[in-house]
């Protein structure tokens, strides 16, 4: 005898609303109240940032003044601002190119056909040496501007761009310190992590910015950006190192016992075995530390850098368009919001892409 | 470092007065084994004997604390190179196979020839396609080890380590991790290679396939060696009270 089974049909789209929100008279009403309240407010929204909006800077703050909805006109009087900071205005080109540059080289670097040693090199000394050329200059004809000109979303995107550059490798070499065999070594490694780990943010940058310079000598200090974006590196560094390290406890003993019978050195065990299952294992942690380390990029403010937050304060507050804060933090919110949502987007992709032989 | 492949007359591992402690547990007492090349050598005992600790110690993922083992001429010390020129002449099969799950089936098989050995790309996966043949599995190239059941991916676990070209082969236990359908298979596998005069040295507690392919049968129980016997002898005539009790256990039912 066969037997025949057939599984019950799928509830309806429709269906499946009226079980979920209108089960019960009293559970209907809750839902149509809810709906009414997020109407309701979509319209304030709306009405405010689109229909009774002025969009134009033409007419300058008074438009603003007589009409009801968003002054979106101070973003665009005041973009420049917001985007380059106090980077001389003839030059902006140049700090609109740079921010170019390092967005396709970051963009390059998340695709796996650039993943080998030699093409991420290329991508990076690229990226890295066209932005410090075109925002620098000094050559080719390109007047100099020094690095405390630097500003807004430029400045933002290089403090975030250099400290991942300058951390995540070191962050794999302390994961890989921190569990040496030689206790000295993994002691010492794991003294620093945590030494670093248990101090803010706030007070390595001002550490790095004001403390360092009285503390090396003179050939050595450098440009304060510099050693703002090393700080924040090892800062970066030392929460990535536990992440990495603690991808690396999730790959099994075997893996790498199986590498050395196979005659493997340490370093192709490390990086032919061992990292691309531990980064795989570690992958949502990076992402998550990724977006806080973007983030936290606005901490350079207090040791005198105008990124894109204190370029965004500058532009509002300067008398006439003062009112306005709300549109350029709106503004300023927005373009954070790209950044992050394409980075927990490529996230995702990566997450999927690296689900394939997992089971 | 060729230097693995000198004295072809001497004996493939020659171990003496083995000594390894785990803390101050003392694993191995005074072990000692040589095995002729082309020998096939089945290990077996209690758990907690030292028969794998001690096959461990013949390619050093276990250092061992007093004695001398000797490997294809060489002898085991803490030179590095050393160390990696007898790897690469010992391929070792594991009870959990220990594949690299982020490659595929041919990745596996060919990534220690092409970094270790050097051999051409297309050489090597010539080499690899031929092993997954003889493995019987010659269509699960592009596969990646999870979606392999068990038995085929301890198949594929022997095939990497032959694609090596080792002169001689570690068995820790290679069945003991699968389902009993699919040991067979494996088992059938490892009989080929002892046919085809591969030195083997197996720890295993499959009786059946040490009364058919082994040369020698070694007893092991708490660290040291209790018998070593052809296996007619040892399965039928064993004199030592210990061995008696571990056949029946193994034998019993």
């Amino acid at each position: 005898m066969e037997m025949v089974v057939v599984a019950p049909p799928a509830p309806g789209k429709l269906e499946d609303l009226k079980r979920r929100f209108f089960a019960t008279p009293l559970q209907a009403l809750l839902s149509l109240i809810s709906l009414a309240i997020m109407v309701f407010l979509a319209w304030k929204l709306l009405n405010w940032a689109i229909f009774s909006a002025v969009f134009t800077a033409s007419g300058g703050p008074e438009a603003c003044e007589a009409a009801a909805g968003a002054c979106w006109s101070v973003i665009a009087a005041r973009w420049r601002i917001i985007l380059f900071g106090l980077y001389p205005f003839e030059e902006q080109w140049r700090s609109a190119l740079a921010c170019v540059s390092v967005v396709v080289m970051t963009v390059l670097s998340c695709i796996p056909a650039f993943w080998t040693g030699r093409r991420i090199a290329l991508v990076w000394g690229t990226g890295t040496a066209l932005y410090y050329l075109l925002m620098k200059g000094g050559v080719l004809g390109l007047p100099y501007v020094g690095e405390e000109a630097w500003g807004g979303l430029a400045l933002t995107l290089f403090i975030f761009v250099t400290t991942c550059l300058i951390g995540f490798p070191l962050a794999i070499c302390l994961a890989l310190m921190r569990r040496s065999e030689l206790p000295w070594i993994s002691r010492t490694t794991g003294i620093i992590i945590d030494g670093v780990r248990s101090l803010p943010l706030i007070s390595i940058l001002f550490t790095f910015a004001i403390v360092l310079p009285f503390a090396l000598p003179q050939w050595l200090v450098g440009d304060k950006l510099y050693r703002v974006i090393l700080g924040s590196a090892l800062f970066f560094s030392a929460y990535q190192a536990e992440i990495v390290r603690g991808g690396m406890q999730g790959v099994s003993a075997g893996q790498e016992e199986a590498a050395m019978a196979l005659g493997m050195s340490y370093w192709q065990r490390i990086g032919r075995i061992l990292l691309p299952q531990a980064m795989r294992n570690a992958l949502p942690a990076t992402i998550n530390q990724f977006v806080i380390s973007f983030k936290e990029t606005s901490l350079v403010v207090i040791v005198g850098f105008f990124e894109i937050l204190a370029s965004g304060n500058a532009a509002y507050g300067t008398g006439e368009w003062r009112f306005a804060y709300v549109e350029v933090y709106a503004f300023i919110a927005f373009i954070y919001f790209v950044f992050v949502f394409s980075l927990s987007r490529y996230g995702a992709f990566l997450e999927r892409r690296m689900a394939v032989g997992e089971r | 470092m060729t230097s693995t492949s000198s004295k072809p007359g001497g004996p493939a591992v020659h171990i003496e007065n083995l000594d390894k402690y785990y803390g101050t547990f003392h694993a191995l007492r005074k072990v000692s084994l040589s095995v002729e090349r082309s020998e096939r050598i089945v290990v077996c005992g209690p758990s907690g004997s030292g028969k794998s600790t001690m096959i461990r110690c013949i390619n050093r993922l276990e250092q061992h604390n007093g004695g001398k083992i000797t490997v294809l001429g060489t002898e085991l010390n803490d030179d590095v190179a050393n160390i990696d020129g007898i790897r690469r002449e010992v391929g070792m099969v594991f009870q959990h196979f220990n594949l690299f799950p982020h490659m595929t089936v041919l990745e596996n098989l060919t990534i220690a020839p092409v970094i270790v050995r050097k051999v051409a790309r297309a050489e090597a996966e010539a080499t690899a396609r031929r092993y997954l043949e003889k493995v019987r599995i010659p269509e699960q190239a592009m596969k990646f080890p999870g979606q392999l059941s068990g038995g085929q991916q301890q198949r594929v676990a022997i095939a990497r380590a032959l694609c090596m070209q080792p002169q001689i082969m570690l068995f820790d236990e290679p069945t003991s991790a699968l389902d009993p359908e699919m040991i067979s298979e494996v088992l059938d596998v490892m009989v080929t290679l002892a046919s085809e005069g591969m030195t083997m040295i197996c720890v295993t507690h499959e009786m059946g396939f040490a009364r058919r392919v082994a040369d020698r049968v070694i007893f092991m129980d708490g660290g040291e060696i209790v018998e070593e016997a052809p296996p007619e002898e040892f399965f039928t005539a064993s004199r030592n009270e210990r061995t008696r009790q571990f056949l029946s256990q193994v034998l019993g039912h």
